[in-house]
């Protein structure tokens, strides 16, 4: 039980961080139609330059100081690469920010190395928060959790409460006409990826701390952010969320399941069946925890097109 | 029309009369890089089938590549290591399973068009990349299956050339196919599902079953490529699933030029190349890749390939004498700025490097000692070192800028002499 309880709280802390990442990602697809496949490079950026700045300027200010920068670099992205390019169509710009995240990759390679830099959490941080039977609950990662949250509420604040919120949800919807009743929209989708980036930015100063922080880290946690809005919904925040605490919660279950499809069938009476045949039946749940998020998002797309949350298609 | 079909058959004669000889102009490690050039424009034709023709970006192409190879080395194994069939008849095998696996994973991913199908295809790619490595029986686990090219039809397939001549052979058979594919009712229907599959649907086409037909031939073309690497390498390993293949097939076919049928091919066989050429003098052959790749998507999207359309269309509208500068101009200036790219970007990979710094790291407070490069020591702390390529860029940038110039004068010149109404629009080309 304590296990489980463990289990639990890791995977909703790892959906939330995977909310930080996706809900950039998601609105940024809902406001222009480009699923920017670099943003999980911008995730990479956030922490490696808080691994560089930290002996600047501490923890904490590279924390802050780090998602301002890869904000910026957001903004150049979108200003000098994706405007140019937007009159060929959306194939053209997803083309695009593939080939930059490439290059962010091999850059990242370049200056520090194929191998995992030492980001580390400060000493202060590094201590338990509570107990669950026995293993100690590290602090960071309620911490990290809270800033998910905490992120979350002022985006849905921001979005609906005030008047920036309404002329960027105006802008998502029909952009021309927000762009025909005098609001500057390219200004808008600029820093709406500005925004969006510094997010993920934000995630990565936070998270790589904790992780680890290497030049594989976008790929691995962007199949997964790709994966969590397609199952949310593509453009729904609410769906971002919901979908990334599902999956979080899921992989982070699954690693701790020492079952097989075989014992599935066992309940049947074809256990022996089962295992005489091997492979993929008397696989272990728990090897499969990588897998799960992609089949599940098969099985999203199958029944409910549209993503979770996402519109009627 | 018929003089120009009558060049195209005599440049693709020669090419191909040029591949025939290469075994006997080429020593063993050059012969090894054309099969592997060969297999990677074989794959990046198949994928262009799908991407270029049919208009739909997958994203996880590797997966079907590596099933196709997964089979063959099975194939081979099989029956004590006799083979299933005679080994010049193998890739097959994996034209079957990459035909079987693309149809169902082809039935999935086309059910959705554009982002999401790219989506789909990226995370089925995925699910086979997780799952090999716990698939020990299957794929072998770490070390990978291995196998033996058995002797056939009077070939024992143990030298480099035999090799050669039963890759070039599976290469053209599979290229030609696609080629003939395309001029099929079937191979018209897929431009049609790129332009416009609304109208197909309403003209009564399946287009479902038309997307998942295109996606099967397509993974069955790289099941062979799949194949061919296999029988190459006589072994297989899960690194195949790797999102570093996909990502290299749709790198090659746009640096090519994917509104060509041979642009894929021929990008593909060039990078590989370059790989292959450029591995002893540079660790950043992924960068320069990439960088490529961004330059062509934002400057050329016709990609290589199209550039000799551009200069051909450049020389009937302006004439030999007047379109000869500018190109002239825009080569400087490309040179110029790769050259000075390229300097930057060797001189930061040897100053970041690992050895580099531990070097610095023990002699604190001393200078930084220098780098070799290009046979040369260039020190980090002197100007000399940083205005090289400084220099190059800012030549660079200087005859780009007059290339632009000299294009707008052209366009210029060339709207006042047309009639209103007649001047063509601004094309590509100097820029």
């Amino acid at each position: 039980m304590d296990q489980f309880l463990v289990s639990l709280m890791n995977g909703v802390i790892y959906g939330l961080l995977l909310f930080m990442v996706s809900a950039g990602l998601t609105l940024i697809f809902g406001m222009m139609g480009v699923l920017n496949f670099a943003h999980a490079s911008f995730y990479m950026l956030g922490a490696y330059f808080a691994y560089t700045l930290q002996d600047l300027i501490g923890f904490w200010g590279a924390v802050l100081v780090s998602p301002v920068l890869v904000g910026l670099v957001g903004v150049a992205v979108e200003r000098f690469f994706l405007r140019r390019v937007h009159q060929y169509g959306h194939a053209h710009e997803l083309l695009l920010t593939f080939g930059l995240s490439f290059i962010v990759a091999e850059s990242i390679k370049l200056f520090f190395g194929n191998f995992p830099v030492d980001y580390r959490i400060p000493a202060a941080l590094d201590v338990p928060a509570f107990a669950i039977g026995g293993a100690q609950y590290p602090v960071y990662r309620l911490l990290m959790g809270g800033i998910a949250i905490a992120m979350f509420i002022v985006i849905y604040l921001l979005l609906t409460r005030t008047r920036v919120g309404i002329v960027v949800r105006s802008a998502i919807y029909k952009p021309r006409m927000a762009e025909a009743l005098g609001h500057n929209v390219p200004l808008v989708f600029m820093g709406v990826f500005g925004v969006g980036a510094a997010l993920a930015g934000l995630a990565g100063a936070v998270a790589g701390a904790f992780y680890t922080t290497n030049p594989n880290m976008a790929l691995e946690l962007g199949v997964m952010v790709f994966v969590v809005v397609v199952v949310g919904g593509l453009g729904s925040l609410g769906g971002a969320m919901l979908a990334s605490l599902l999956i979080g919660v899921v992989t982070s279950l699954a690693v701790s399941v020492d079952r097989s499809l075989a014992d599935l069938f066992a309940l049947v009476g074809a256990g022996a069946w089962a295992r005489d045949v091997g492979g993929l039946l008397t696989l272990k749940i728990s090897s499969l925890s990588a897998t799960i998020p992609f089949a599940l998002m098969l099985l999203i797309l199958l029944v409910r097109p549209g993503g979770l949350m996402g519109e009627k298609v | 029309m018929r003089a120009v079909s009558i060049s195209v058959f005599a440049v693709a004669a020669v090419g191909v009369a040029t591949l025939f000889a290469l075994p006997f102009l080429l020593s063993q490690g050059l012969l090894n890089a054309a099969v592997q050039m060969l297999i990677a424009a074989l794959f990046a034709s198949a994928y262009n089938l799908l991407c270029g023709q049919a208009g739909m970006l997958s994203f996880g192409h590797a997966a079907y590549f590596g099933v196709g190879a997964f089979g063959t080395v099975h194939a081979m194994n099989a029956i004590g290591g006799a083979g299933l069939l005679p080994t010049p008849l193998l890739p097959l095998v994996g034209a079957a399973f990459g035909l079987v696996f693309g149809a169902v994973a082809g039935w999935f991913a086309t059910q959705r068009t554009g982002t999401y199908f790219a989506m789909i295809t990226l995370a089925i790619a995925e699910l086979v990349h997780s799952l090999a490595p716990h698939l020990k029986g299957l794929f072998g686990g770490e070390a990978g299956v291995s196998t033996m090219r058995m002797p056939a039809w009077g070939f024992d397939f143990g030298s480099t050339t035999q090799v050669y001549y039963l890759t070039l052979g599976w290469a053209l058979l599979c290229v030609g196919l696609l080629y003939f594919f395309t001029h099929t009712p079937l191979g018209r229907l897929v431009y049609g599902l790129r332009e416009n599959s609304h109208r197909l649907r309403f003209l009564g086409y399946n287009v479902h079953g038309l997307g998942i037909a295109v996606f099967a031939i397509s993974a069955m073309f790289s099941g062979v490529a799949g194949a061919l690497q296999v029988m190459s390498n006589e072994s297989a390993n899960y690194v195949v699933f790797d999102p570093g293949l996909s990502a290299a097939v749709i790198l090659n076919s746009y640096i090519g030029g994917v509104k060509m049928f041979l642009g894929p091919a021929l990008g593909a066989a060039l990078m590989t190349f370059f790989g292959y050429a450029v591995s002893d003098l540079t660790q950043s052959w992924l960068l320069y890749q990439g960088i490529l790749f961004v330059l062509v998507m934002m400057f050329m999207p016709a990609g290589l390939a199209g550039l000799p359309g551009t200069l051909s269309r450049l020389r009937q509208r302006f004439g030999l004498a007047r379109a000869m500068p500018l190109v002239l101009l825009s080569m400087g200036a490309a040179i110029l700025l790769s050259l000075g790219g390229a300097f930057a970007i060797e001189l930061l990979q040897r100053l970041f490097s690992q050895d580099y710094r531990s070097a610095v790291r023990l002699h604190p407070g001393e200078a930084w000692p220098p780098v070799m490069l290009l046979s040369r020591e260039w020190s980090p702390a002197s100007m000399a070192t940083w205005s090289v390529p400084l220099l190059l860029f800012a030549a660079g940038l200087l005859l780009a800028w007059l290339a632009r110039r000299r294009g707008a004068a052209l366009e210029g010149g060339q709207v006042e002499r047309m009639p209103p109404g007649l001047a063509v629009p601004r094309t590509e080309g100097a820029a």
